[in-house]
């Protein structure tokens, strides 16, 4: 059986004070189910990707939350994996449809961050780390500047190769009317922004952000649909310290070699990825544990402009700006990875379309890599 | 976070680690604290690599920790480090004074 998703659509992403939670997920699911043509009824299931809703604004119950707020009374479950949410529960959604039990469900991915004081943000994200890790003080910047540490000292990136990411991928965001941030910046402008957790800096980090993404899977092949080539998922320890290297996400390149051997392809075949960019390091490892560029030497090929908009020859990575320039409410960004390269291979992505793309792969991770959510996509 | 029954039920651990030393393996310094850390920053929190393993948990004999009376010189990779017993962060509005595992320069 195939799997298909026949519809997408996103909220834009940014600082929402007037959209509450319930304005965003009908906004997106209306959206998607309008793109997929068809109305609510025909949705037997609705997965919701969430993290923070339970800690910063007490609501948890999600599934009924949102099914109520959609009018329906089909099963409706909510998936939990910190950063990864989105992906996993698009993972679940494919998984209920290969299954037979549905024919066609919904998968919501929304947050709501910028209600919240930025410091309680902090440390309800850090429910993803480890019990160790949150005693130590550390936040999410802290635990992949460790990373970025670890990486730099091995293999000698520089402060401005890091910079490089954030500058790529807000000037993708520049050309995505619903990215957070439609302003390009500089080199110059990162390294000098202010610390947070060294050597990472301010323009080093994905913002706190509002938005709603809702993505319709069904195993009946619509006009326009667009194929689920793979869907995996991989699992490594919680913190940090368990980890035998600190150099790679070991859960990103399980999920990504899984996914290369069910859809048949190689990196090499992929024209167009939305990966996991929390931080700039998290592209750079994102990059070789995908299997684009060889270890230690993705830093120095992003900053040649090899994954960018206009220049790349083979593989343009994140065009819809990433995490860092498109904004990152956390349940929400796996699921608009996936209506970013859905958006991508139907050739309605306006200014920022990569022509030709026909394959598109979208990496999800969950805290500092103990989950990791590999999807590629077929036109 | 910390409830009574909880760090009760850590003393053992805690008690287990004290005085262990090790080396620094990545590092880094939090300019921008969580809530219940901001009368510390800056402070670094460092990966350690303790050869004695690391008892009753999983793991291969890392922890991460914060990093006490430090300087700048003794954020290297391979700086020496030993496990104390620290209050961990502002108390509670409980009250509770939660203390656990930091580590500081040999």
């Amino acid at each position: 059986m195939n799997v298909y998703i026949t519809g997408a659509a996103t909220t834009k992403f940014g600082e929402l004070w007037a959209t509450s939670p319930r304005q965003l997920a009908g906004e997106a699911v209306g959206g998607a189910l309008k793109d997929a043509g068809i109305g609510i009824r025909r949705i037997q299931a609705l997965f919701v990707g969430n993290m923070l809703s339970g800690i910063l604004g007490g609501q948890e119950h999600l599934g009924a939350f949102f099914a109520e707020e959609l009018g329906i009374t089909a099963p409706a479950f909510k998936i939990e994996g910190a950063c990864a949410s989105g992906g996993l529960a698009l993972h679940n959604a494919v998984n209920s449809v290969l299954s037979g039990q549905y024919d066609t469900v919904v998968v919501l991915g929304v947050e709501k961050m910028t209600d919240h004081k930025p410091e309680d943000v902090a440390t309800a994200l850090m429910g993803a780390g480890s019990e160790e890790e949150r005693s130590a003080g550390a936040t999410f910047p802290g635990l992949y500047a460790i990373l970025a540490c670890a990486y730099m000292r091995e293999y000698g990136t520089t402060r401005e190769q890091l910079a490089a990411v954030a500058v790529k991928n807000h000037y993708h965001a520049s050309l995505n009317p619903n990215a957070q941030f439609h302003t390009t910046i500089t080199i110059e402008q990162v390294v000098r922004s202010s610390r947070i957790a060294d050597p990472l800096r301010l323009l080093d980090c994905s913002p706190i952000s509002d938005g709603a993404s809702a993505v319709v899977v069904s195993n009946k092949k619509s006009a326009h649909g667009i194929l689920v080539a793979a869907s995996t998922v991989a699992t490594d320890s919680l913190g940090l310290a368990g980890r035998a290297s600190l150099t790679q996400l070991a859960a990103t390149k399980e999920a990504g070699k899984r996914a290369y051997a069910r859809a048949g392809i190689t990196p090499k075949d992929i024209d167009v990825a939305e990966v996991h960019d929390c931080f700039t390091i998290a592209e750079i490892l994102a990059m070789e544990d995908l299997g684009f560029f060889a270890k230690g030497k993705a830093a120095a090929a992003i900053a040649a402009g090899e994954t960018r908009l206009g220049k790349s020859r083979h593989l343009v990575v994140n065009p819809s700006g990433g995490l860092k320039g498109c904004g990152h409410p956390v349940g929400a960004t796996g699921v608009k990875q996936i209506v970013e390269l859905v958006d991508q291979l139907r050739g309605r992505a306006g200014a920022r379309q990569v022509q030709g793309a026909t394959i598109g792969l979208a990496h999800n991770v969950g805290g500092s890599g103990a989950t990791a959510v590999v999807h590629i996509l077929k036109k | 976070m910390n409830s009574p029954v909880k760090i009760w039920r850590n003393q053992k651990y805690i008690a287990s680690m004290l005085g262990r030393e090790g080396a620094i393996v990545s590092w880094t310094v939090i300019r921008v604290p969580p809530g219940g850390f901001s009368n510390l920053a800056p402070y670094p929190v460092v990966v350690v690599d303790l050869p004695a393993g690391k008892a009753g948990l999983v793991g291969d004999g890392r922890i991460t920790a914060q990093l006490v009376d430090w300087t700048e010189s003794d954020l290297a990779v391979g700086k020496r480090v030993r496990v104390v017993v620290r209050r961990i962060s502002e108390p509670t509005t409980e009250g509770i004074i939660p203390y656990g595992i930091k580590v500081k320069p040999v």
